[in-house]
C-alpha cells in the first residue's frame, strides 16, 4: 500500500492492479486481425514486456484519408544489462531487424538495443527469436527496474568484468517473476503458481514509476552517473574495486512550462561493499515503491520523493530497511561523459575497438555499410561487443592476430574514416517518426545541424575539439541533454530551447541559453560563442567551463535551480 | 468528296456490308438518300402492322449458353428474343443447369460460348463440358446446330472452348447448320450475322417474312450500354494504399443519379477507357505518321492500340513486307515467344514502315471496355456507385506498360472528372436470397469489392445471417483496404469475423487460402452450416488455391476421399453455395 499520501492514484494504478501481473488482455489483443493496434490499457502493459506500441508519425497525414487506421507498429527494446553481447547474438538480432522489423538496429542511451517498425503480427515471432538468442526484452520498459548499465572502460577489462557482472546481478535480482512473459510471447503456456508470492520486490502494482540504475568505473563517467534513480561509482583501492559510493535521486525528465518539473542530478549519500549493492538496490526500490507518488506520474520519479521528504529522509529510510547504515561517501575524480574511440589496448593485453555510431543507429548508408559491416565482423569476431551508454559499440576483446583482419573489414565498410570531436561526442534521441512523444526531429536531424557547426569550429580551428552535444525531441530527455555542454531541447516542429554550461565529466547541468530557436538560431546563437571560445579559453578548458566563467549563463547547482538564475530576457 | 456521316461501325453489319452500304450511300444523291429513307420507314410501318405469318408449326430452338462475365448470356437473351420474333420456339439454357444427355434431345442448337483462363470453359460450364469430352458422351445424331465462340484474340488459345464444343457436336453425330464464328472482343456485329444465317438455315423464313436483323448493339431499355455509356461525374478519387504501397489501388465514387443503372451488388460495371495520350503519340511516331485531330482522338479513344494479336503480327508482315516478321508469323512457337509481353507498339518498331492512316486503323481493334466490381450498394448511396481499381504497371521489354482502363482511371481522372460507364450484371454473383444465411466471402485485393457492396446491403437490410471476411494484400500497414469500414463492421456486429493474410510481412508469404486452412475447423462448420461462399479477385493464382484448400478442407474435416471432396464441392456450386467471380 503506497505511503504517499497524494490522491486519487493515477489510471495506470488501476491497470497494473487489475493486470493479473501484467497479463490484460494482450493474448486477446494480439489475436484480433483487423487492428494493428493492441487495447489502450494493454499498451500500459507491454512495456513491462519491453514493448512499446507506437504509429508512424510520417504518415499520420494520410491514414484517415485512405481509411486506414493509424500506422501502429511496435517498438521492442531488450534487456541487455552491462552492454555485453556476443557476436552471435548480434546476428540473431540482426535477421530479427531484417525480418520482423524495419531492418535497422538502434544501440540506446542505455547499452541496449531496440527494434522499431515491428507490426503486431511480428510481434510474437520477434519476441521468440529473440529469447532463442537467450535474450528477452523482460522490464525493458515499465514501471520496475529497467536496464541497469555499467561502465564500458574498454582500456580496463578487468574493472569491466566485474561492474558488468554486477549489472547481470542486480538485473537478474529485480526482474519481474511474473509468468505472463513467458505465457503471452513464447509458449502460450499458462504458468501456475502463486502469483502475489511471485513478485516479492515489486507487488502487484509494482513501481510508481520507472527505476534506472548505472554503475560508474571513473574517472569515466560514460553512464552519466548523476542522471539515475540510483547509481554506484566504483571505488577503487589497488586496482581493486572496495566498494561504491551511492548516488541517489538523478533523472532527466520535465515537461516544458511546468516548473516543478526538472532534471536532477543525484547526490551521493554514502559508501556500500560490493557485497551490499544488490540489497541497496533492493532497499532503494522498495523506499520509492512505498513512498513514490502513484497519483501524479509526472512527479513520481525518485527524485520527486527525495525533494519532497529530503535527503536525510530518504537515506534514513533506506538504511532503516537495510538494517545498517551506509558509509561515509570515498572521494572520486571524473573526467570525461564521452566515450573514448578507436582502437584502445587493454590491460589484458586485448584490443578493444570502440566504434562511432551515429545517433545508435544501424543501417546500411551509401559509404558508409555499418550493418553489413558489423555482420561480417560479427561472422569473424570471438570476443563480445559492448554496447556503450553513449550509443557506441565497442568490439571488445580483440587478439593481435585478429586485429588486422578486424581493421581491414572496418576500413572496407567505410567504418574506419575520422570523426570530428564535436560528433563523436554528439547524442540525439529517436524522436520522430516513431516516438510518440516527440515534438521536433532529433536523430534525424542531428547529422545535419552538426555538419553546419563542424564547418564553423573548423573555421576557427576548433575541429579537433572535443564539446559534448545532445538533442532530444522533447524535455523527456532520453540523450540526457542537461548533462551536455551543449544540450538541445524539441519544442515544436523545427524549434528547439538551447541549453549551454553542461560539464564535460558529466558532473553539472547546463542551463537554458535561448528559447524557441530554430536551425538558423541554433548556429547564430553558437558561432559567437565558438569564436570568443577559440580567443579566451584558458589552457584546456572546456566549452562549457568557458562559458560559465565568460557568464554568459549561471552554473546550474541543484535540480531544482535548474530553471532558475536565467538570464533576465529569459525569465 | 462526302461530308455526310455514313454508318458507324457499330452498325449492325458486319464489316464488310457497313462498307458496302457505305459505299452506296455515300455515292447516293440526297434525292435517293430520301427515297431510301422513306421506303424503309414505310416498309418497317407495313411490316409492324401485320406481323409476318408465324411458321405453321413452332420450330423448336434451344440456345445453350455457356458464361463467365455474361457476355454469352447476353448474347443468348438477344437471340431468343429475335427468333421469338420469327416464330421459333425458343428457349435459352445455361450450360451450368444441364447436362449433353439433356441436350442431345434438342433438335435445333446454337451454341454461344466463351473461353477462359488459358482456354478453359467458364467455370460454372466445366461439369457440362467434362461430360461432353467424357467417352460415353451422348450421340447428337438427331441435333442440328451452330456454334458461336467468344473469345479474345490476344490469348493462345482463343476460342478454344467454342472450337471443342463445335467439334465435338460434329463428332458425335450432330450437324451442323453454319459454320462456327469465332468472335473476338468487338462481337455485336459477326454475332448478328452469324445469328441471322443460322435461323435461317435452320427453318427458312417463309416467303414474305419479315427481314429482322438482330441489333445487338441497341439494348431494349434505355440503360447505358457499351455502346452508350452513360458519363458519370467522379465524385472521389482517392488511393487506399499507404504512400509505401507498392501498389495502387483507387477508390472511385461515382455519381450515377439520373442513370437507369439498377446494379445489384456482385454486378460489375462496364468502363469505357481511353488510351495514353503519350501512346498514341508514339505509336503514330512508329507509324510514320503525324496524325490529324480527328486521328489523334479515335486512336485515344476508340481503338485498341495496346494489345497484339496473332492476325496483327501476320497483317503487319504483309503490308510492310518485312521478311523477319513474315517468317515470324509463320512459325508458331517463335511467334508465341515474340509475342510474349509485347504490345502494338513493339510490332510496329520490330519493322518500321510509313504506314497510312487507313493501313494504321485497319490493323487495330476496336477498343473494348473494362469490367470492375461494383464495391456499393445502392441501398447505402442510392445514386452512386463504388469501385475499386488497381493499377497495372509493369515493365516488359525495355517498356514500362501501363494497363489501359486502370491507369487511365488512376492517373488521367480525378474526382470532378468523368468516366463512361454501363451497367454489367453479374446475376450469378448474388448474396444468398434468404438473409440468414451465413455467407463467407474470400476477396484477397480488388476481390474484396463485392463484398464491401454485400456487406453495406446486408447492413442496409438488417440481414441476420453471419458474415466471415478472408481478405489479404502485400502488407498490413500500406494494404488493408477500407480498414476502419472493416473494424466499424466488425463492431457492429455486421461482419462476423475477418482474417486477414498479408504475404509481406514476414519471410513466408502467407496467403488467403493459408488462413483459411488454420481456420478450417470452423469454415467447415459453417459450411455445413448452409454458409454459401463467395470468392472473388484473381483467377491465375489465387482462386485455384482456394478452391484446392477447400477440397483439403473437406478431405480432412469432412473425412472424404479426394473424388468425394470433388463432388461436395461441385455440389455446393450446383447449389448456388460456392460462387466464384474470378478475373
Ligand atoms: C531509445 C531511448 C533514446 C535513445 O535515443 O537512445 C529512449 C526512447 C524513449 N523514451 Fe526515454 N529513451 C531512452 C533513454 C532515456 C533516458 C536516459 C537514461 O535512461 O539514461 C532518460 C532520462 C533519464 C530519466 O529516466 O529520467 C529517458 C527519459 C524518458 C522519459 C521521461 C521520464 C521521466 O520520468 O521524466 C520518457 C517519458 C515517460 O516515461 O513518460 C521516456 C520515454 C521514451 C519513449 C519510450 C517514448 C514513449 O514513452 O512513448 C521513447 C521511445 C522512442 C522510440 O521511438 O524509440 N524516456 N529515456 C533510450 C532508451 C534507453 C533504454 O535502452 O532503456
Ligand atoms: C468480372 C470482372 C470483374 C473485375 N473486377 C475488377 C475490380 O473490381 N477491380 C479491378 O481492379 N479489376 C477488376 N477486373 C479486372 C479489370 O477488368 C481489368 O482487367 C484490369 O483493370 C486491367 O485492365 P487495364 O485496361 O488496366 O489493363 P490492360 O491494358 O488490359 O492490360 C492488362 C494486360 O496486361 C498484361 N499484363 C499485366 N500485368 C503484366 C505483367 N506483370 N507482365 C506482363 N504482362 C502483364 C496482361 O496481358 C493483362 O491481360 C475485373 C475483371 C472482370 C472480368
Ligand atoms: C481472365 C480472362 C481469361 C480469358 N481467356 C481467354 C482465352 O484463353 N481464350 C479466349 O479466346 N478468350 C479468353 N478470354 C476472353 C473472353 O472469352 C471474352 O472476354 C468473352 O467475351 C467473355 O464472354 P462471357 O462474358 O460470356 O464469359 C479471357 C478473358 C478473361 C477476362
Ligand atoms: S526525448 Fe522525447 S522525443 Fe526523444 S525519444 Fe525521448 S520521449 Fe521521444
Amino acid at each position: 500500500m503506497t505511503k504517499h499520501p497524494a490522491r486519487p492514484l493515477s489510471r495506470n494504478e488501476a491497470i497494473k492492479e487489475e493486470s493479473r501481473f501484467l497479463r490484460g488482455t494482450l493474448t486477446e489483443g494480439l489475436s484480433r486481425a483487423e487492428t494493428g493496434a493492441l487495447s489502450e490499457d494493454d499498451t500500459q502493459l507491454t512495456k513491462f514486456h519491453g514493448i512499446y506500441q507506437q504509429d508512424d508519425r510520417d504518415l499520420r497525414a494520410e491514414r484517415g484519408k485512405k481509411r486506414m487506421e493509424k500506422a501502429f507498429i511496435f517498438m521492442a527494446r531488450l534487456r541487455i544489462p552491462g552492454g555485453v553481447m556476443t557476436p552471435a547474438q548480434w546476428l540473431a538480432l540482426e535477421a530479427v531487424a531484417q525480418e520482423r522489423g524495419n531492418g535497422t538496429l538502434r544501440l540506446t542511451t542505455r547499452e541496449t538495443i531496440q527494434f522499431h517498425g515491428i507490426i503486431k503480427s511480428n510481434l510474437r515471432p520477434a519476441i521468440q527469436a529473440i529469447n532463442a538468442a537467450l535474450l528477452d526484452t523482460v522490464a525493458a520498459c515499465g514501471d520496475v527496474n529497467r536496464n541497469v548499465i555499467a561502465a564500458t572502460i574498454p582500456y580496463r577489462p578487468a574493472a569491466h568484468g566485474t561492474v558488468a557482472a554486477l549489472a547481470r546481478a542486480i538485473s537478474a535480482h529485480m526482474r519481474p517473476r511474473t509468468g505472463a512473459y513467458h505465457e503471452i510471447w513464447l509458449d502460450g503456456e499458462k504458468i501456475a503458481g502463486d502469483e502475489e508470492e511471485a513478485e516479492p520486490i515489486y507487488g502487484r502494482a509494482y513501481l510508481p514509476r520507472k527505476f534506472k540504475i548505472a554503475i560508474a568505473v571513473p574517472p569515466l563517467n560514460d553512464v552519466d552517473v548523476f542522471a539515475h534513480d540510483l547509481g554506484f561509482i566504483a571505488i577503487e583501492e589497488d586496482g581493486r574495486i572496495v566498494g561504491y559510493d551511492v548516488v541517489a535521486g538523478g533523472g532527466m525528465g520535465m515537461t516544458h512550462g511546468e516548473p516543478d518539473t526538472f532534471p536532477r542530478t543525484g547526490d551521493v549519500i554514502g559508501f556500500c561493499r560490493p557485497e551490499q549493492v544488490i540489497e541497496v538496490a533492493e532497499k532503494a526500490v522498495i523506499v520509492q515503491r512505498d513512498w513514490g507518488n502513484r497519483a501524479s506520474r509526472k512527479h513520481a520519479r525518485l527524485k520527486y520523493t527525495i525533494e519532497e521528504f529530503g535527503l536525510d529522509w530518504f537515506r534514513a529510510e533506506l538504511e532503516r530497511e537495510l538494517g545498517y547504515p551506509l558509509q561515509t561517501p570515498r572521494d572520486f575524480r571524473f573526467e570525461r561523459s564521452a566515450d573514448p574511440h578507436g582502437w584502445i589496448e587493454g590491460d589484458d593485453g586485448l584490443w578493444h575497438h570502440v566504434l562511432f555510431i551515429e545517433n545508435g543507429r544501424v543501417r546500411d548508408m551509401p559509404g558508409h555499410q555499418l550493418l553489413s559491416g558489423l555482420h561480417e565482423i560479427a561472422s569473424v569476431h570471438r570476443g563480445n561487443f559492448v554496447l556503450t551508454a553513449n550509443q557506441n559499440l565497442i568490439i571488445s576483446g580483440v587478439t593481435l592476430e585478429q586485429k588486422p583482419a578486424i581493421g581491414a573489414l572496418l576500413a572496407q565498410h567505410g567504418l574506419d574514416r575520422p570523426v570530428s570531436g564535436l560528433r563523436r561526442g554528439a547524442m540525439a534521441c529517436v524522436a520522430l517518426p516513431t516516438c510518440g512523444l516527440a515534438l521536433a526531429e532529433s536523430e534525424r536531424y542531428m547529422p545535419d545541424l552538426l555538419t553546419t557547426l563542424e564547418e564553423i569550429l573548423e573555421r576557427h580551428g576548433l575541429a579537433a575539439d572535443e564539446i559534448t552535444i545532445r538533442m532530444t525531441g522533447c524535455p523527456n530527455g532520453c540523450a540526457r541533454p542537461y548533462l551536455a555542454e551543449i544540450g538541445l531541447v524539441g519544442r515544436g516542429p523545427g524549434t528547439y530551447n538551447l541549453y549551454l554550461g553542461g560539464a564535460f565529466d558529466g558532473t553539472r547541468m547546463n542551463k537554458l541559453y535561448a528559447r524557441d530557436v530554430t536551425h538558423d538560431g541554433i548556429i547564430a546563437a553558437l558561432e559567437p560563442l565558438f569564436s570568443a571560445y577559440a580567443r579566451e579559453r584558458a589552457d584546456s578548458e572546456h566549452f562549457s567551463d568557458f562559458v560559465i566563467r565568460a557568464g554568459y549563463v549561471k552554473p546550474t547547482t541543484a535540480g531544482n535551480r535548474f530553471h532558475a538564475d536565467l538570464s533576465p530576457e529569459l525569465s | 468528296m462526302q461530308s455526310l456521316p455514313l454508318l458507324p461501325e457499330t452498325a449492325p453489319f458486319p464489316a464488310d456490308q457497313i462498307a458496302a452500304l457505305n459505299r452506296i450511300m455515300g455515292n447516293a444523291t440526297a434525292e435517293q438518300r430520301a427515297w431510301l429513307g422513306g421506303f424503309l420507314a414505310g416498309h418497317q410501318a407495313a411490316n409492324l402492322a401485320q406481323p409476318a405469318p408465324a411458321p405453321a408449326r413452332k420450330v423448336g430452338l434451344t440456345i445453350l449458353y455457356a458464361t463467365e462475365s455474361g457476355n454469352a448470356e447476353a448474347l443468348a437473351g438477344a437471340a431468343r428474343k429475335s427468333a421469338s420474333r420469327l416464330g421459333f420456339a425458343a428457349r435459352t439454357v445455361d450450360m451450368a443447369d444441364t447436362t449433353p444427355a439433356e441436350i442431345a434431345r434438342a433438335e435445333n442448337l446454337l451454341i454461344l460460348a466463351s473461353t477462359w483462363g488459358e482456354g478453359d470453359p467458364p467455370e460454372r460450364a466445366t461439369d457440362f463440358m467434362r461430360a461432353l469430352l467424357a467417352e460415353d458422351a451422348p450421340r447428337f445424331d438427331k441435333t442440328r446446330f451452330a456454334v458461336l465462340a467468344l473469345g479474345d484474340r490476344a490469348y493462345v488459345n482463343f476460342c478454344q472452348t467454342g472450337r471443342q464444343i463445335d467439334e465435338r457436336l460434329a463428332a458425335l453425330g450432330g450437324r451442323r447448320v453454319t459454320d462456327r464464328i469465332e468472335c473476338d472482343l468487338d462481337y455485336d456485329a459477326d454475332a448478328a450475322a452469324w445469328l441471322d444465317r443460322a435461323l435461317h438455315e435452320i427453318a427458312p423464313e417463309p416467303e414474305g417474312a419479315a427481314v429482322i436483323h438482330v441489333d445487338f448493339a441497341r439494348a431494349a431499355t434505355e440503360a447505358p450500354s457499351r455502346q452508350a455509356p452513360f458519363d458519370a461525374e467522379i465524385t472521389e478519387h482517392v488511393n487506399l494504399n499507404g504512400s509505401r504501397s507498392s501498389t495502387r489501388t483507387v477508390h472511385l465514387e461515382l455519381s450515377v443519379a439520373g442513370a437507369a443503372l439498377a446494379y445489384e451488388p456482385g454486378d460489375a460495371i462496364g468502363v469505357v477507357p481511353s488510351n495514353d495520350p503519350a501512346l498514341v503519340e508514339q505509336v503514330l511516331h512508329a507509324a510514320g505518321l503525324a496524325g490529324d485531330n480527328d486521328l489523334h482522338t479515335a486512336l485515344r479513344e476508340r481503338y485498341d492500340i495496346t494489345t497484339l494479336t496473332r492476325p496483327q503480327v501476320a497483317a503487319y508482315a504483309a503490308l510492310t513486307q518485312d521478311a523477319t516478321l513474315g517468317a515470324l508469323a509463320n512459325d508458331e512457337a517463335a511467334l508465341a515467344a515474340f509475342m510474349a509481353g509485347r504490345q502494338v507498339i513493339d510490332l510496329l518498331d520490330a519493322a518500321s514502315h510509313r504506314l497510312t492512316e487507313a493501313q494504321l486503323t485497319s490493323l487495330l481493334r476496336p477498343l473494348p471496355p473494362r469490367l470492375y466490381s461494383v464495391a456499393s450498394s445502392r441501398k447505402a448511396t442510392p445514386d452512386e456507385a463504388h469501385l475499386l481499381v488497381a493499377a497495372v504497371e509493369y515493365d516488359a521489354h525495355g517498356r514500362q506498360r501501363k494497363g489501359v482502363a486502370s491507369m487511365d482511371v488512376i492517373e488521367r481522372r480525378k474526382a470532378g472528372g468523368s468516366l463512361r460507364l454501363y451497367l454489367k450484371p453479374n446475376p450469378h454473383f448474388r448474396l444468398p436470397a434468404d438473409p440468414d444465411r451465413p455467407v463467407i466471402m474470400v476477396g484477397p485485393g480488388t476481390g474484396v469489392a463485392p463484398f464491401r457492396g454485400f456487406m453495406q446491403e446486408r447492413d442496409a437490410i438488417g440481414a441476420k445471417g453471419k458474415n466471415w471476411l478472408f481478405f489479404g494484400g502485400r502488407n498490413f500497414t500500406h494494404d488493408f483496404l477500407y480498414q476502419l469500414e472493416w473494424q466499424d463492421l466488425l463492431k457492429r456486429g455486421v461482419l462476423s469475423r475477418l482474417d486477414v493474410a498479408f504475404s509481406r510481412d514476414q519471410r513466408g508469404k502467407i496467403y488467403v487460402q493459408h488462413r483459411m486452412w488454420e481456420a478450417r475447423d470452423e469454415l467447415f462448420g459453417w459450411l455445413r452450416d448452409g454458409a454459401a461462399l463467395y470468392v472473388c479477385g484473381d483467377a491465375k493464382a489465387m482462386a485455384k488455391d482456394v478452391h484446392a484448400t477447400l477440397l483439403r478442407i473437406a478431405a480432412e474435416q469432412g473425412g472424404m476421399a479426394p473424388e468425394a471432396a470433388e463432388v461436395w464441392l461441385g455440389e455446393l456450386r450446383r447449389a448456388g453455395r460456392y460462387l466464384r467471380d474470378v478475373y
